[in-house]
């Protein structure tokens, strides 16, 4: 591959930008912002350098996905800071300042919708950034650690669903982490203090309120952006992959076509998410009650496909579903590159692996259509019974 | 390996020789053209969403009752507290107030006791018949009259009355 990046520094000096007729007057005086800055820390270059990255021919639309989910992660960041400034988490508060953002805060119902919407997007792309670089065979020697890093990113981002969809603190919320701890505490041996770990308690609370709150805006956004950034490292380090039979040509700069691909595909993006967000507001269903027995919990789309297996399990096998099989799909990703050895990227000479993953996408696709196909019981909005004797005591969601 | 100004000028990546404006420059502008829509896009909305506040109308003020006629005599200050019902962000809540009222002949007035300097409450030394600022030592006299330190002005005044045998302020 041929490398256009080692440039020497020279080069800053071969293209200069067509001198300003005022400033140039005063060049000895004022160098320009961009003279100035780069002197002192190499912007220019920095820039420079990615910008004359080299994609090999045959880089095109599909290796547009990976900064499509970086722009809709920026997205998160931001829609995420702003909705934690009226926010409040806390049982007696989250519901109520949720529902203030939705219906009362100026544009309000965009921000929560586009934060709401912006997580399936990111789920849909980084899904698609996976196969995408499974089926390219891009994972090969010497990307392991890029590959592995970002199956720990698609892990976080899971974190991020999970953690998030506690806090509007509505039926909804509350119930699907009531179960979706509960799965912790099927692990053999230490599943009990497990689950009281991931709860802050013994009953999903206000400890498991602040808990999700800490690591979903907190942990989970530093451990995010560190491998992130490590991951983008790896891939300027080493460059794109290309496609798998190497095809004619010489490598291309990044900027403009392939910027202008991945421009492109930014734009769909988040035309879908605009749609999404002023067209469909975010539900609310009723506030978190532990003692209403009428509320069919589910879990957001894409973990329906696991949610649909635990279906599935004998009471006896149960933790085959609820930690084996998860566990085995996980560490079997991030031991990917390990696990196909072939020398070739072509996807016709690693037919084990393809194989398998094929069946692998096969099950999940059928498992999660077969839960969004299942309608859930009809809920009853029926108020809860009135005559609340233990009021005071929470009912056993154990 | 093939020359690339030979070519095809629909082959991803390549720039043809062509007359007028280069491809890359057109590319260029809209690559800039997107971006910055796409920053118009999220930091538009955060940034209305977040300057919701001022949008919030200040809510009426109101007349609360908070002693009785008799129990403030001619030339005396007294601290008084009371609690009302205010909403606040997403939230009722009730906060608790207060006021210096005073009484000067058949007259009652009333003082906010946050100093117009920048906000500490004042606190009403009876001995000297002075209110004294606690944070930058601004002093007021009983008429509420600034008599030294930063603050640039007197105390602010609440509307006060004398209606039904109670002294009632107007708390805005």
């Amino acid at each position: 591959m041929t490398q256009l990046t080692e440039r020497p520094p020279e080069r800053i000096r071969e293209t200069p930008e067509p001198p300003h007729p005022v400033l140039e007057e005063l060049k000895i005086a004022r160098p320009s912002l961009k003279d100035w800055l780069d002197l002192r820390i190499g912007w220019w270059g920095f820039v420079r350098k990615n910008l004359d990255e080299p994609m090999p021919p045959g880089v095109g639309w599909w290796q547009t996905l990976g900064n499509l989910l970086l722009t809709l992660l920026a997205f998160q960041f931001v829609t995420g800071v702003a909705l934690a400034m009226y926010y409040s988490p806390s049982p007696d508060h989250a519901y109520q300042s949720v529902k203030y953002i939705s219906d009362e805060v100026t544009l309000g119902s965009v921000i929560r919708g586009l934060h709401h919407w912006g997580a399936t997007l990111i789920v849909i792309t980084v899904v698609l950034h996976i196969l995408r670089v499974f089926f390219w065979g891009s994972y090969k020697k010497p990307r392991e650690l890029t590959w592995l890093v970002g199956v720990l990113i698609f892990q976080v981002i899971l974190g991020f669903s999970f953690t998030g969809y506690l806090l509007p603190w509505d039926q909804k919320a509350y119930w699907a982490t009531v179960v979706g701890t509960r799965i912790a505490g099927t692990v053999p041996v230490v599943g009990e203090s497990l689950m009281a770990l991931v709860r802050g308690g013994l009953e999903v609370g206000a400890l498991t309120l602040t808990r999700f709150y800490a690591v979903h805006i907190m942990v989970l956004p530093v451990a995010l952006m560190a491998l992130t950034g490590f991951h983008l490292y790896l891939v300027r380090r080493l460059h794109i992959a290309g496609p798998v039979v190497p095809q004619k040509g010489k490598p291309v700069p990044f900027y403009p076509t392939q910027l202008f691909r991945d421009a492109v595909v930014v734009l769909v993006g988040l035309g879908i998410l605009f749609t999404l967000a002023l067209g469909f507001k975010p539900e609310l269903t009723d506030i978190a009650d532990p003692s209403r027995v009428d509320f069919a919990p589910r879990p957001e789309w894409y973990f329906l496909g696991l949610y649909e297996l635990l279906k599935l399990m004998p009471p006896q096998l149960e933790v085959l579903g609820t930690v084996i099989i998860p566990g085995l799909v996980t560490v079997g990703m991030l031991l990917l590159p390990w696990l196909d050895r072939s020398d070739s990227r072509h996807p016709a000479k690693r037919r084990w692996i393809i194989d398998m993953a094929l069946a692998l996408i096969l099950l999940i696709g059928v498992l999660t259509l077969k839960g969004i196909l299942t309608e859930p019981p009809p809920q009853h909005h029926a108020p809860a019974p009135a005559a609340s004797v233990s009021s005071a005591a929470p009912s056993d969601t154990r | 390996m093939e020359d690339r100004s030979t070519r095809n000028g629909d082959r991803p990546g390549q720039e043809p020789k062509e007359e007028g404006v280069p491809r890359r420059t057109v590319l260029g502008w809209l690559v800039g053209i997107i971006n910055v829509g796409v920053a118009t896009a999220i930091i538009g909305p955060t940034l209305g969403f977040i300057a919701a506040p001022l949008t919030r109308k200040r809510p009426p003020g109101v007349w609360v009752p908070v002693l009785d006629e008799n129990e403030l005599a001619d030339g005396e200050t007294k601290s008084v507290s009371f609690q009302l019902q205010v909403q606040d962000g997403y939230m009722t809540s009730e906060r608790k107030y207060s006021a210096y009222v005073y009484r000067k002949g058949s007259k009652v007035v009333a003082y906010d006791p946050s100093c117009p300097h920048l906000g500490c409450h004042v606190e009403f030394k009876d001995r000297k018949k002075r209110y004294v600022c606690p944070c930058h030592g601004g002093v007021f006299d009983e008429e509420g009259e600034r008599v030294s330190g930063p603050p640039p002005r007197g105390l602010t005044k609440l509307a006060a009355k004398v209606d039904g045998g109670r002294i009632w302020v107007y708390k805005v």
